[in-house]
Formats: structure tokens, sequence, C-alpha cells
């Protein structure tokens, strides 16, 4: 604990050895709380990550997962520290929270549970795992006191004993209490095997020499995302977009300035004050879009951890949308998210055309059911579904977009029809790629994605698509992607701003946007497929 | 019929096994009189594969196990085959054109699979090529609800429809997938009596036969994998039956599975998708048997043949199982061996690319026209050519003096290479192995430093026509300390086959509650398979003494999706047993997942049945520990150029066949024999174990 740095001698295999090691932990974590879970969002969707940190909570590794994520993982360690001191802490104690202004959160679903990690009595390390619970829904969302529990970083077990009181508190504030439960075990199983597998790699190897390979590959990281962005040319690009969804009517703008210096970049973005709507960033969210974006365009291989962040200056205005204080809304975030991300790569683009893809849909399409059960065996009992769906991905330089994916900050899996139908009173109808919703081009962009629900028993519904005005942007003369929108049977009851109820027998479809287009239609060498 | 007397009154005796690769076939022979092994092995004829594995059984029957000059198979008493005619054709997207039949609404779920993108950062990165093109797929009016009650009846006008188009498109394979159909398959199987009257003899694949498993998309998957590959495999099979029939063989041939066990042909036939490991399942199995007779139970296994290496890990004398997994990038449910397989093999091929750099692999100059020394026209070089030149190959001739190779070219092309990279001809042929040995070894990074494994505490197996020549290398690469060649490194997929017994899966699945009032539907369910067990234990002729069937029933919480399989208790299924596969499941989450819920309700949901034909295996003879002394072995010498000395080097020839168990030896030396080439390069030391498996020791 004494933070003094090691002198022990590395070699390169040691390091590579622990560091695959410290990624294979959290893979296994992660697969643990996704067999062990409950909730369909976790259990099929995987809507989870799992990551190791450092005892100052610096992430030394996080699984592959869902990029905005690292968001709250970014600050979760560092303001548990602020509250509690680490003389006090046992073997056990599990801490959970949750909170976009006192827990390092993006938003107040991704309930994370963090568990210091004990070799030798001395605390070495953190696992720590997120869970996108899909509760606190039918909500107003002009601050976030309405979007929720906060849940700031507190314990939830004590040297290894539940507390029951504060299990209690939660459960009550959530609408699926036997969901929350069952995944927060799940998490707790996810921990538990992080903590054991870790204790293991230090008896391997050594308390010291895993620590001190911890701290050898943040560097490394560091390392190679300086070499890439060196190999970028000195300059500086501004790009602008403009954001708009189902909450208001006239489209927000947003614009970044990317600047190149020798190993450095900085990003310095432009936006409007928060509003109230749940659309806004919190500084961590904004971070991990950026760290995400970035490290795709410069070196894909880079390792996911602080390293990665060293050389980067990301600026936005404080109290804008995009760096957000309390009380901003923030639920809907990962929309935003979506665009900021293709807003760098327009900046980018500027400066090396060939490394990047035109604009993905720009999107995390999202539709969300509830209600009250009204038959089989759990009658009465309320039932939240969550699910994001995928759109086009941005035309390459080389190929076609990738049609019918999530891009950016997320990479959620879609819910089998045959589990989605077994859970809730829907049917799924249609799940197709929309013809026509590509950009055209020399490479057309990928095809956005239709699904379409029918409902068997009455529920409330609320749809989230963006680019329902604007559209995605091709490069170099190629087209630009289809609207993101939905539509509802014609006898059933209008929707406002998204919101809505199906009755039995209604239904509802989601159109999702496709992707911009790269060069010019008239240099393809067969007819576009996708023209509109 | 499996270990009696067959035939016209002749003793069969012989146990053969043949693995036929992308470069060799190797047949291995096994006497169960004398407990003799012998091997043979001839070039691979891709174009037709039954002609080599015909042509290497009567070969290696005639002449190492005296069979007759008309029937020279009829002393063949079993006969087992490894093939990569099935992950060859999905590799390099040589599959049958498919037609899909799906639900409507839903031809386009097998390009969106799960909608997660292919890689999370690369912005470049390609999803798999979707097998079925969009024109190919149909929708059918047609639905079934999660209950198995049908929603919307099947419009079999539509299929017939849809069948006719097909067939107007020249559909070679089709494969049905239908919502649910795996609670009820009705609709598929009504489509699948259009199709037939349709289009009589195309290959037909319903993924309720298949997969009869939850998740669409993954059932879908492995159903249309199955087609791709179904005209495949027919055509290999029904070529090779008449032809091994004309050799007089007595008795009905065996392929093997990806989970390392073997089934009669008509089975393979008709399930291709469980054969995408055929080849490389049985090189596990013999390196396993191998491995922990001669002491080693922790290995890296290497199998490096002309076109592609496979890789596996064993800890603890165990192989790694799954009963699903993303091969070549399509979602397959079927039981099979962890193996990882890369693009680099002997026949490798060497080119620099755009941006001067030199590359090797994937691409391979296979059997025809194989390297440039082969004289057969090919110019680009290859990792053998690099062999060659800088004469760690014999440069005169191959396959114990059968094959002749010409130096002279290999030096031209590898020389001309040179001229364009300014660099000197040996150290651009050093550099391709350099490179190939690059790509190895990042292969066996994935099975075992991904996962977490030092592969510098696991010995390297290292067998295939090329493993034991590229061995040491890999293993200074990884640190690796220690590399096993077998006796037989050139044909141990061949005697893998020896080695394995019959294996068969079965599986149902049935959502049915923990609780003795489900009793008689638990037993039903597990009494389903064990039935689909006995016809197969009656269908290949087992002895009631040789059949072991272990049962497992695959359970999880209500709410879960995902189970944990639990064992079941020999014996008829009775209140106790639930009492038992309760405490078992309970156990398990509990050490899984470090918690259990009492309160909480369990379902069973599929049940399984691995049922074994125990079958006499091929005997590893054993000789006592002699002499150090290693040079009667000794045939001579060849000046070889190595990396350590920058220059042609004097190095002693062994011959693998007069080496004895006990005998000694140093680098730089060269161990040659039928089915391969031994490299020890300066610095390794060689012994000889009892079970005679050259051990080599590098320096740490």
């Amino acid at each position: 604990m004494t933070g003094q740095t090691t002198t022990h001698a590395l070699d390169p295999i040691t390091v590579e050895v622990i560091g695959a090691a410290l990624s294979s932990i959290v893979e296994e974590t992660g697969e643990a709380l996704v067999r062990a879970s409950y909730s369909t969002n976790i259990k099929e969707r995987r809507d989870c990550s799992t990551a190791l940190f450092d005892r100052h909570g610096q992430t030394l590794c996080q699984a592959e997962h869902i990029p905005i994520h690292l968001g709250s993982f970014l600050d979760f360690i560092p303001m548990l520290l602020k509250d509690h001191n680490p003389e006090d802490m046992r073997p056990g104690d599990v801490f959970v929270g949750n909170d976009a202004y006192r827990g390092g959160g993006t938003h107040l679903p991704d309930i994370v549970l963090a568990e210091p990690i004990f070799v030798e009595g001395e605390l070495v390390a953190w696992t720590v795992n997120l869970a996108h619970h899909s509760d606190f829904v039918d909500r107003a969302h002009a601050h976030i006191y309405q979007e929720g529990l906060r849940i700031p970083p507190i314990r939830l077990y004590k040297a290894g004993e539940l507390q029951k009181d504060v299990q209690e508190l939660i459960l009550l504030n959530c609408q699926v209490p036997r969901e929350r439960l069952s995944d927060l075990r799940a998490q707790m199983a996810a921990n538990r095997v992080g903590v054991m597998r870790f204790q293991e790699l230090c008896a391997r190897h050594g308390v010291d020499t895993v620590l001190a390979s911890g701290e050898a590959l943040l560097d490394y990281a560091e390392r190679k995302m300086r070499a890439g962005i060196a190999a970028l040319p000195d300059g500086s690009w501004r790009f602008e977009d403009v954001f708009d969804n189902l909450d208001f009517d006239e489209p927000i703008p947003f614009a970044v300035t990317v600047t190149v210096a020798g190993d450095e970049m900085t990003l310095d973005f432009e936006a409007p004050e928060q509003i109230r709507a749940p659309i806004n960033m919190t500084r961590t969210a904004l971070l991990a879009t950026t760290y995400y974006i970035v490290k795709s365009v410069i070196d894909p291989t880079v390792l996911p951890n602080a390293g990665l962040a060293r050389p980067l200056n990301v600026k936005a205005p404080e109290g804008s949308i995009l760096n957000c204080k309390h009380p901003a809304a923030v639920n809907g975030r990962v929309q935003t998210c979506q665009r900021v991300a293709d807003l760098i790569l327009g900046a980018l683009a500027q400066a090396v055309p060939e490394r990047v893809s035109a604009c993905t849909n720009s999107a995390c399409s999202v539709a969300v059911f509830s209600g009250t059960r009204q038959s089989g065996p759990d009658a009465g009992t309320y039932w939240v579904y969550l699910e994001t769906i995928g759109g086009g991905g941005g035309a390459r330089p080389t190929a076609d977009g990738l049609d019918g994916i999530h891009v950016h900050a997320t990479n959620t899996s879609n819910l089998p029809v045959e589990a989605l139908e077994g859970e809730y009173p829907l049917i799924l109808e249609r799940y197709e790629l929309v013809d026509g919703s590509a950009g055209v081009g020399k490479h057309r962009g990928g095809m956005g994605l239709r699904r379409v629900y029918r409902a068997t028993e009455d529920c409330m519904v609320h749809v989230d698509v963006s680019r329902n005005k604007s559209r995605s942007w091709g490069l170099q003369g190629g087209g630009e992607g289809g609207h993101g929108s939905y539509v509802t049977s014609p006898d059933c009851a209008p929707f406002e701003r998204g919101y809505g109820t199906l009755r039995a027998g209604e239904w509802l479809e989601v159109i999702t946007p496709g992707g911009g287009g790269y060069g010019t239609p008239e240099e393809c060498s067969q007819a576009p497929l996708a023209a509109e | 019929m499996m270990d009696g007397t067959q035939g016209f009154g002749s003793k069969t005796t012989w146990r053969v096994g043949v693995d036929s690769g992308g470069t060799f076939t190797d047949v291995c022979m096994f006497d169960e009189a004398s407990g003799e092994i012998a091997v043979w092995k001839v070039s691979s004829t891709p174009d037709d594969p039954s002609r080599g594995i015909a042509q290497g059984v009567e070969e290696g029957m005639k002449e190492r196990a005296g069979g007759s000059e008309s029937d020279p198979a009829a002393a063949i008493a079993y006969l087992g085959h490894g093939t990569t005619v099935a992950t060859n054709a999905l590799i390099t997207h040589r599959g049958a054109k498919v037609g899909l039949l799906t639900t409507d609404g839903f031809r386009d779920l097998l390009e969106i699979g799960r909608q997660k993108r292919p890689d999370l950062y690369d912005l470049f990165a390609e999803k798999p090529k979707t097998l079925v093109p969009r024109e190919l797929r149909f929708e059918l009016p047609e639905r079934m609800l999660r209950t198995g009650e049908v929603s919307v009846p099947l419009d079999e006008e539509a299929v017939r429809k849809a069948a006719r188009a097909m067939k107007a498109a020249g559909v070679e394979a089709v494969a049905i997938c239908f919502l649910y159909a795996f609670v009820n398959p009705a609709h598929e199987k009504i489509a699948k009596a259009i199709v037939e009257d349709e289009m009589p003899g195309v290959f037909l694949c319903a993924s309720h036969e298949i997969a009869p498993e939850f998740r669409e998309f993954e059932r879908l998957s492995t159903a249309t994998v199955n087609a791709y590959l179904g005209p495949i495999m027919h055509r290999y099979i029904s070529r090779l039956t008449p032809r091994l029939e004309e050799l007089g063989l007595p008795i009905a041939p065996h392929l093997t599975q990806s989970n390392g066990g073997v089934v009669r042909f008509e089975v393979a036939a008709e399930t291709p998708v469980r054969a995408v490991l055929s080849g490389p399942s049985t090189g596990v199995v013999a390196a396993q048997a191998i491995g922990t007779r001669g002491g080693f139970d922790d290995i890296i296994t290497f199998d490096m043949g002309g076109t592609s290496s496979d890789v596996a890990l064993m800890a603890g004398g165990e192989t790694t199982q799954t009963n699903e997994s993303i091969v070549h990038g399509y979602p397959i449910k079927a039981p099979m061996l962890d193996i990882h397989t890369v693009g680099a093999g002997g026949g490798s091929i060497a080119t620099i690319d755009s941006g001067g750099l030199l590359k090797v692999g994937p691409e391979s100059a296979g059997a025809d026209p194989g390297p440039v020394c082969y004289g057969r026209g090919a110019t680009e070089p290859t990792v053998t050519d690099a062999n060659i030149v800088l004469q760690v190959l014999n440069p005169v001739e191959i396959l114990d003096g059968r094959m002749k190779v010409h130096r002279d070219l290999a030096l031209e092309a590898i020389g001309k290479m040179a001229e364009k990279l300014g660099m000197e001809t040996m150290d651009v042929a050093q550099g391709i192995i350099s490179v190939v040995t690059a790509n190895m070894a990042k292969a066996i990074r994935v099975i075992s430093v991904q996962r977490g494994h030092d592969p510098r505490n696991y010995a390297l197996m290292a067998f295939g026509g090329a493993g034991p020549l590229h061995a040491v290398r890999l293993a200074q690469e990884l640190g690796m300390t220690t590399v096993v060649i077998p006796r037989n490194p050139g044909i141990l997929c061949a005697m893998g086959l020896l080695l394995t017994d019959l294996r068969a899966d079965f599986s149902t699945t049935k959502l049915v509650a923990l609780d003795a009032g489900n009793l008689d539907v638990i037993a039903e369910a597990m009494s389903k398979v064990e039935d689909e067990a006995a016809g197969w234990f009656a269908s290949e002729a087992i002895p009631a003494d040789k059949q072991m069937t272990t049962r497992r029933v695959d359970m999880r919480y209500d709410g879960q999706n995902y189970e944990l399989s639990i064992p079941l208790p020999d014996g008829p299924v009775t209140a106790e047993t639930l009492v038992a596969l309760e405490k078992g499941f309970t156990e398990a989450h509990e050490r899984m997942y470090g918690f259990a819920v009492p309160e909480e309700r369990i379902l069973c949901v599929t049940f399984r049945a691995e049922a074994m034909g125990l079958v006499k295996k091929a005997e590893l003879p054993e000789r006592p520990l002699g002499d150090a002394d290693a040079s009667g072995a000794v045939i001579g010498s060849r000046e070889v150029w190595y990396p350590e000395t920058g220059a042609f080097t004097e190095t002693t020839l062994y011959a693998r066949d007069r080496l004895a168990p006990g005998n000694v030896f140093q680098g730089p030396a060269i161990v040659e024999q039928m089915d391969t080439t031994t490299l020890i390069p300066p610095g390794v030391t060689a012994r000889v174990d009892t079970i005679d498996n050259l051990i080599l020791e590098l320096s740490a």
C-alpha cells in the first residue's frame, strides 16, 4: 500500500502472459454474470461489462463488451475512495452504486458492484462489474430525480455479510424486484470468480509481479496509442453535425475540433447548455465514447486499459449537454454518445479519409415495453422488457457498411424470438433488413433494421429513435442513410413523442437508420443495391 | 461384425485408420493378432480424395499387411477415417448452392445473426460470408407459438412454389428452419416432404433434426452449414464407398466426428456439420493417449500439415469439449473438441505484400501443383521450398526416396524473392520459416495464454507431416522447453482412429420442472434418448459388454437461460434419482457461481446420452531403456543452414527406425523417417523414451 514503484525486472513474455490472463479473468467473470443472471437484458442481450482495477482505481483490463460501460468504470473506484477509507475495508466487502454524480455512473439502470481483492491481507486490486438492470421505466426525464433510485457507492455486503436493509431499500424502489435480486446475485457470482482468479494469478506469479505487469500494461497501451497518434499528420480539423430525436422538435447542433500535435490529441467539443431531457452526457460518458472511437481509428489492438487515455485531452463546456452537471437527466445518453462518436469520425475523415468509415446509423434505437401480466402463473406482476436495435454501419473506403449491427458505444445482442415470446406477452412478426435504407456510393452504407412487435396483452411502450429528421452523412461523395422511425397499427391510439400504449392485438414497427455511403455511386462497378 | 471373423473364411485381424489431409493421405494399420503397427503414406488427390484413400489402403495393405492382390482389404476388421473435406469446403466457401426455407418475416436472420458487430473496435472488420444469398432465402407463411400450437398454418402451395424456384435456380441443398421447430416440428416435416417431392434427391436438412434446441439463429446456422456441406460430403462418401468395396472391404467403414468419436458413413453423410473437425480431432485423441502413456499430462498439440496447423490444449490428461462453438465464423451446435486452426502449413505460399513485407500463407500450394521443388510448374516459393533450400529437408528426395525434389528450382524462386527484398537468399529462406513460426505461435497463444495457461508449463507434442520440422523453432518462440515427437508423427491422426472408441451423442430438449410430480415426463425424456442410443448400439453391432452410456441432464434455475450439465446416476429414473439431480445441480451452482437458492424452481432442459462402443485399441509397444549411444542410428550427414551459425553446418543424420529407447544425442541433428523429418538445431538435446517418443530438451 506504500505505492512505491517496483524494481522487479519483468521480461516481455511474463507481461504478455499476465496481460492475457487478466483479459481471460474479465472474460470469465463476464460469462459467469451472463450465465447466472435472470433478466433477458443480461442473460441473452449481454448488456453488462466486467473489469479489473488496480488499487488506485485505474482500469487494468475491461472485458470487451459495451464501450459506454467504461464510463461508469472510469470514476467508480475513485468516487468510492472519497467516501470510504481503504483501511476499513475487509475481504468480502461489496460496494454497490449507480449514481451519475456521486458514483461515476452514466445512467441509473447501470448498477455497479465492486469488490476489493485481498492478497496476504493487503488490498491489491478490485473486481468490478456493471449490469444494465432494465428497470426504472415509465418515468419523466426533466432531471435525474425522476429517473430512478440514486445509489452512491455504499456497502451491500460487509465482510461477506449481506446488508439486508440496504438491499431492501434498493428492491423497494425497483419495478421488477425479483429480477433485480437475481441479477444482483449474478453480479455477486461474477465478482466471486474475479476475486478467486486474481488471487490464483498472484499465487502463481507473485503479487508484485502481477501488479508490476499491470503497470507495464498501462504503459504499453500508452506507448501504442502515442505511436498511433504520431503517425497522423499534425493539424486541426473541425466537424459539425446535429442531434435529433423524438424528445424535441429543433435539432441540436454539436461540433468538435480535433487537434493532433505530435503524439497527443486534443478533442474540443462545442455543445449547447444541458436540457430538461434524458440526452445529457456525464463527463465519464463523453470520455468513454471518445476513448472508444479514437482507439478504433488509431489502433484497434491497443489494450482497453487506462493507459490509452493518457495522450488524449478531452474538453467540453461544463454544464453543456456533452458534459452535464447535477441534476441533469441522463437516461437516454447512449443516443447522444453515438452522435459524438460519428462527430469525431467526421473530423478525422479530413485528416485520414482512408482510415475511417462514413457516418454509421449514429443511433441506438430503443424500444421499452412494460405492463402488468394478465395471465399465467405470474399474473398481476409487473414486467419490463427493454431492447436496443442495431442499424447500418458506415461504408468503408474498401467495403460496404455492415448491415443490421450495433455501432460505437453499444454492442448488445438481440433477444432470440424464441426467448422473447416465452418471457413477455409479445409476438415478433418481422425482423429484417430495410431495403433502401443504406446510403448509396461506390461502397454503400449498411442497411437498417425493421422489427415488428404485436402485443398479446395491453402494455406501455416507449420508442427512442434518432436520425428521425437528419440523415447519416456519406464521405467522398457517398449518399446519406435512411431515417429512423416507427409506425403503429392503424387502430392504435397515436403515440406522443414515442410514448404510448399498445392494446392486445395491436402492433408496433420500429425502423432503424442506415449508414452513409463512401465514394460516388458512379464509381460503383455494379448496380447500387440499396438505392432509395 | 465388429471384432469377429468375417468374409470368406479368412481371418480379419487388421484395424485400419485413414486420415485424408489436404496434401497427404496417411494409412495406419494395426494387426490385432500380432500387435504390429504399420504405416503408409500417399499423395492426396484433392479433385477426388477417394482415389488417394483407396490407393493408400490398397498399397498399404499389399505392402505392409500381406493383403492379397485381388482383395487387399479383405483382412480388415475395422476401418476408421478422418477427413478435412467438410472443413475445407467451409473455409474456402466452396460448399453447395443452398436454398433456405424459413418463417415469414425472418429471411434476413441468417445475415443479422445476434446483431453484434464482428469486432468491437475494428471499423474494417467483416462479418463471415452469408452462406445463402438473399434471393435463395424463401419466406413461407407459417407460424408456431412457443407452446407448439399452430398460429398460422403452413402454406403448402408456397412451399411447392419455392421448391420449384430453387430447382430452377440450380439449388443443390435445402435448409429448413422455422421458429419453434424444436417444440413442434410438424411444419418442417411437411415442408421437407414437399421439397423431397419437388426436388427428388436434393440434400435436405431440417433444423429440428440437426439441432433440436432453443435459440433460432444458432439452430438456423447449424442447419444451413449442414446443408452447405451435405452434397460435398455425400459426393465424397458415394465415391469412396464403392472404391473400398472394390478392394474387398468386408465391413462398413466409419468416419470421425468433431468430438473425436466415430460413426458409420451413412450417419456421417447426413450430418456433415458434426464433422467439421473430423480431421484434427483424432490427432488430439492420439496425442492424449500417447501423452498420458509417456507421462506428459499437460501438453499442447501441434499438428502441422501441408495447408494448415491445428492446435489444442490438454491439461491434466483431459481434452476440452464443447457443445456449441463458432467454427470459421459460423455458430455450430454440435459436440466437438476445442481445436484452433491456422492457415499455416508446409505448402503455405510466401509472398511480398504491397507494403514490402514478407507474408506467408494462408494460401497454400496444396498437393497439386505443390511446392516449387516438386517440379510441377509452381513458381511461388512455399515453406517446404525454404526447408529444401536450407537443406533441413533432404534436398534430393523425400518420402523414403519415393519422391524426387528439385532444390535448384526452389533456390531460384527464393533467390528471385531475395533480389526484390534486397536480401541474401539464405536469410530470406530462414525468414520464411520465422514468419510462419510467428503465425503458429499466435494460434497457440489463443488456446493457452488467452485462456490463462502459460505455455511454458506445457510440453509441445508435434505431429503431422511438417510438425516435427518446425516444433523446436515454435517452442523457442513460446519459451517452451520440452518437445515430444511421437514414433509416427506423420500419421498420428490416422493412428488416433485406432485409439478412439465409437461414439455418438444423443439429446432431446424438454422443459420440465425438477419435481416428483414430473417423474414420468423426466423418465420418458431420458428413455427417449436412451432408446436412440440403444438403436445406435444395435446398428453398430456393439456387444452388450462393450456398451457404455453416460447420461446427463442440463439444468438451470427457472429464469436463467444457461444450463449446468449434471450427471444422472445409473439405473431406472426414480424419486431418488430426482433428489440426486437436485443435489448435483445445487452443488454445481454453488461451485460455479458461489450461491444456490433453495426456494427457486429448477428446470430440466436437455436430456443427453453419450453412447460409447468400446473397441479394442492399438497398443503402444513398450521397450526397455538401453544404451545412450545413438551412433547405430547414424545414416550419414548433411550440410544444413542454421541462423545460429549463419552458415551451412555439418549435421548428423539419424534414421528414426534405428533409434532405440535410451539413446541420447545432441543437435545439430536431423532425424529422418518415411512420414516426417525432425529438426534438432544446435544446442538441443534429444533422447528416446520407452514408447519410442523422441523427447527434445531446449535450454530455457
